[in-house]
């Protein structure tokens, strides 16, 4: 197959030769390495890799992935970070209008009609920068003789992948991890890796977040050895009781097994917060294998208070007891309901202590670190945070699972917000809205609820599953929401913007979702026979010196059952450090500093923290309010 | 010496109102319009005369909602006021404003129990209104300030009211007893109450330098520095200034910048060097919000009305004896 560069203008073209999404377990060779949580059947590709940046496609250095290619002229980049931090390209924050505002006028391809394909858009555009990204590797010994695949946990905003020469596959949605079979096309010895990243594709439309405008291999890059049989994917089912007593436990798992693959068992293993075996269950290998209906007398279950994990190992073994793949992953017993339009985690009414929290390190945009997500989380705890939003897109994996461990309930947002292809200085105005009702974009959004799902649905602290941002309303997003519905009835849905078109209010989301909503209207919503419990997506905008006034969003909490809280705007704000042209001092840059036009200037700053990490002083008023309904 | 040691010795002068005790002298000026100079126990408190405060700097909810727009005139009446006039009160009774020659019946030994100068403002908006702040002094330095603002009906809300004085120094810090953190009327109730020492003067680094560091219900605040601008003066030995409530608690921010600083930087590096004190203490104060931050208005309850009177007081202490 060879890569076409009209991709970028394509809606319907978004994943090419990928490997189908699946959960984010990882696999270990032995128990000493599950127990340790380092896997010697990965390799990382993180670190310096050579670099060609163009300012346009027309510019790039066509052909760069071949391996007799000249790149002694290449520059060299650190992996995973944005391109515009490494100096290529300009920075640029700006909040709901496109990006090339003022600079192109591009409509959505098909929404203005089946004859507007968007040929030449993106892949002929003036401000579609590229990446040429390339890398050596030799595989470790344990990966050799391995199926080897690559994972891509996030890259900005389209990427093709070559190996050797070889053309391998192509990824859009940025904050999804990107996996690729590399078999067919490895080499004894040294392989050569080329990744093209270009700034811009018709994801561009609909990945219209209020955030800097990056691009690049923002998160990590690693290969994957795959045994003979390993575990392609896990779905762990803990069901509660209705009384919320006892748990029962569901295992589907897929596998996947080369033609000459040995036969092999699989050992399903549960112990408990003690280190307690409590079940212990084996099967022959088959490409689908169920444990079902295995009850948990008396179960230990999960919430904010108390986050008690079961610890689930799954060894896959040669008959002879040779071991093949270890997978560990921790759950929790939990029931979320929507219960007399009331939800409710475990029978009790939930109340929702949360923040929005973008990926945000002052000195690496969105690359943010182990280091970055442990503090974060400290400070959750500090401040009776209970609950986040992933805005507007899913976080890096190790996120989910600090919030599994921690006892932070989830709203887990898929990839999706097109705002500025429905409002315009500030009022509704859909004529080219995406993905709306337009087929041609429907494909590509479910591919972001499903990757969302696939990736995430093991995960305890995920209670809500949200649809996007600021996206308007229409059969596309309806059709993402039945998505999650048909794969997940332990979960509710979410999602704001049916509020704007309340056509689809019955088909979209299990709550009224609102932002901004003064506390009065909210008051009215529930004092006239609500359809749905109420939650504020985003409340208590943070921008400077603000906060004022959270006494009146807290008094709904005990005079509505059906008012569950909301998750304040937002958690940290986005600013850079940078060095002062006049003093050489750093310093802290934001939005228009940059020469960055059209922009929204401070309006990158809305966070309870300072870029820098420092709370702001607000922060002891939600320690305080967020403290007074803690559950 | 004893007898003098209650009572407060009055210098009627030619330009002012000379008011002295052990350790301490005040002037309060008749040109300047204002309290020209607070020496306790040989140190300058005084750089520029004490002036009301009506502005705070816009922050990002106040530009978001237009507040700025509809009060923009509080911010030329607080940097340009004037006082237009001024009275003395000699144990209560007026003496009306006695310079040259009214003052030569006055002798070089004049003692009262206590003194009061009251200064008349009158604010540069339409309409015009008055302020009038009244500082009485008895025998141990002690000062009571009342301020008073008379409401007028046409005024836009005020985003505060307070007293502002500026220090020849910047602090080394100061300490209060009131809420933990920055407090504002809509948001105090995350505010311990307690001590606290604070180092230096922060300024809540916000991206865009605005309104901050106000600290409410507060019962008392100690300004403390290590340097005069006295060229006689080489001590770096720490001194203060203390400030304590009259019949109620009273909010402050002790800062190293005006408003009006604060107002034209937009980013935090653009403020000059901290060179002074700007303490104000506030009789009333402007919430913050947080609905969102592009129309939502303050909650009302949390609004200062510019149509009503607003009256409030507090102590500077005498120096120690």
């Amino acid at each position: 197959m060879k890569a076409e560069i009209s991709w970028l203008d394509d809606p319907e073209t978004f994943r090419v030769n990928q490997l189908p999404a699946r959960s984010d377990h990882r696999g270990f060779q032995s128990t000493a390495e599950a127990t340790t949580r380092q896997s010697s059947l990965e390799q990382s590709l993180d670190g310096d890799w050579q670099f060609q940046f163009a300012q346009t496609p027309q510019e790039r250095p066509v052909g760069f992935y071949d391996p007799d290619y000249d790149r002694t002229h290449f520059d060299t980049i650190t992996v995973p970070g944005h391109i515009e931090i490494a100096g290529y390209g300009q920075l640029k924050y700006i909040n709901t209008t496109y990006p090339w505002e003022g600079k192109d006028c591009r409509r959505p391809a098909y929404a203005l009609g089946d004859g507007d394909t968007g040929k030449g858009m993106f892949s002929e555009g003036e401000d579609n920068t590229v990446g040429a990204y390339v890398t050596n590797f030799i595989l470790n010994p344990a990966l050799r003789d391995k199926r080897v695949i690559v994972q891509f946990d996030g890259v900005e905003e389209a990427m093709y992948l070559w190996l050797n020469g070889q053309f391998v596959g192509y990824a859009e949605d940025s904050f999804s991890r990107s996996e690729f079979d590399l078999t067919p096309y490895l080499k004894d010895g040294e392989n050569l890796m080329a990744v093209e990243v270009f700034k811009r594709s018709t994801a561009a439309f609909i990945e219209d977040q209020d955030m800097f405008r990056f691009s690049g291999i923002f998160r990590s890059v690693r290969l994957a050895g795959k045994p003979a049989v390993f575990l392609e994917d896990l779905a762990i089912r803990p069901d509660v009781s209705a009384d919320y007593t006892d748990g029962k436990l569901n295992l589907a798992l897929k596998l996947s097994q080369t033609d000459d693959a040995p036969a092999a068992e699989i050992r399903v293993k549960v112990t408990d917060g003690d280190g307690r075996e409590v079940l212990s269950l084996t099967k022959p290998a088959a490409e689908s294998v169920t444990f079902e209906n295995n009850v948990f007398k008396k179960v230990h279950l999960w919430n904010h208070m108390d986050p008690y994990l079961y610890h689930l190992q799954i060894e896959l073994t040669t008959t002879d007891g040779t071991t093949l793949e270890v997978v560990p992953y921790d759950f929790g017993f939990r029931k979320v309901e929507l219960k007399n339009k009331i939800m409710l985690l475990n029978g009790n009414r939930i109340i929702i202590n949360g923040v929005n929290r973008h990926e945000w390190d002052a000195k690496r945009g969105r690359a943010v670190t182990d280091e970055d997500m442990h503090y974060d989380m400290q400070v959750f705890h500090d401040n009776n945070i209970n609950a986040v939003r992933t805005c507007h897109y899913p976080d890096q994996i190790p996120w989910y699972f600090l919030c599994d461990h921690e006892g932070i309930y989830m709203m887990a947002e898929n990839n999706l917000e097109s705002h500025g292809s429905w409002q315009k200085m500030g009022a509704v105005e859909p004529s080219y809205n995406v993905p709306g009702s337009v087929p041609q974009w429907k494909a590509a959004v479910i591919d972001r609820a499903r990757s969302n799902y696939e990736a995430f649905k093991n995960h305890t602290a995920v209670l809500f599953w949200s649809l996007g941002n600021e996206s308007y309303a229409g059969d596309d997003i309806a059709a993402m929401n039945k998505f999650y519905k048909d794969h997940d009835d332990t979960r509710l849905t979410h999602y704001e913007g049916v509020c704007r078109n309340r056509k689809y209010e019955d088909q979209i989301s299990d709550m009224e979702s609102m932002m901004y909503d003064p506390p009065v209207e909210i008051a009215k919503y529930l004092e006239n026979d609500p359809k749905k419990p109420f939650v504020n997506c985003e409340y208590m905008h943070d921008m400077g010196n603000s906060l004022g006034g959270m006494s009146s969003y807290d008094a709904l909490i005990d005079k509505y059952p059906m008012y569950q809280g909301g998750f304040i705007w937002d958690y940290i704000d986005q600013a850079l450090w940078t060095e002062d042209e006049v003093t050489g001092e750093p310093v802290l840059r934001y939005g228009g500093d940059f020469d960055d036009r059209h922009s929204d200037y401070e309006f990158s700053g809305d966070g309870l923290l300072f870029a820098d990490r420092t709370p702001k002083p607000a922060m002891q008023e939600v320690k305080y309010y967020y403290g007074k309904h803690i559950n | 010496m004893a007898n003098t040691s209650t009572k407060v010795k009055v210098i009627f002068g030619d330009a002012s109102l000379g008011l002295r005790g052990t350790n301490f002298g005040y002037i309060f000026s008749y040109d300047r319009g204002g309290l020209e100079s607070l020496v306790q126990n040989g140190k300058e408190w005084c750089y520029r005369i004490p002036r009301p405060a009506f502005w705070r700097a816009t922050t990002d909810n106040d530009r978001g909602n237009q507040f700025y727009v509809k009060s923009a005139q509080w911010l030329a009446a607080d940097m340009f006021s004037q006082c237009v006039k001024i009275e003395v009160f000699i144990d209560g009774q007026s003496v009306g404003f006695p310079i040259s020659p009214e003052n030569n019946k006055y002798s070089n030994q004049e003692y009262a129990d206590e003194a009061a100068v009251e200064y008349t403002y009158q604010t540069t908006t339409t309409p015009a209104t008055t302020v009038t702040v009244r500082y009485t002094v008895d025998g141990s330095g002690s000062i009571q300030v009342a301020a008073y603002y008379n409401g007028a009906k046409g005024l836009p809300q005020l985003p505060v009211f307070g007293l502002r004085f500026t220090m020849p120094t910047a602090a080394t810090g100061f300490d209060y007893q009131g809420l933990s953190g920055e407090t504002y009327p809509d948001r105090m109730a995350g505010g311990v109450p307690g001590t606290y020492h604070v180092d230096g003067l922060p300024v809540s680094p916000y991206m865009v330098p605005q309104e901050c560091g106000m600290h409410m219900a507060t019962d008392s605040v100690t300004v403390n520095r290590d340097q005069t601008l006295n060229n006689a003066d080489t001590s770096r030995a720490n001194f203060s200034l203390h400030f304590s409530k009259a019949n109620k608690p009273f909010a402050f921010s002790c800062l190293p910048y005006t408003p009006e600083e604060l107002e034209n930087a937009t980013h935090i590096e653009e403020l000059p060097l901290k060179r002074r004190t700007i303490l104000t203490i506030y009789g009333a104060t402007r919430g913050v919000g947080g609905i969102d931050s592009w129309g939502a208005d303050v909650e009302e309850q949390y609004h200062v009305s510019a149509e009503q009177d607003i009256a409030f007081g507090f102590v500077i202490d005498g120096p120690e004896q």
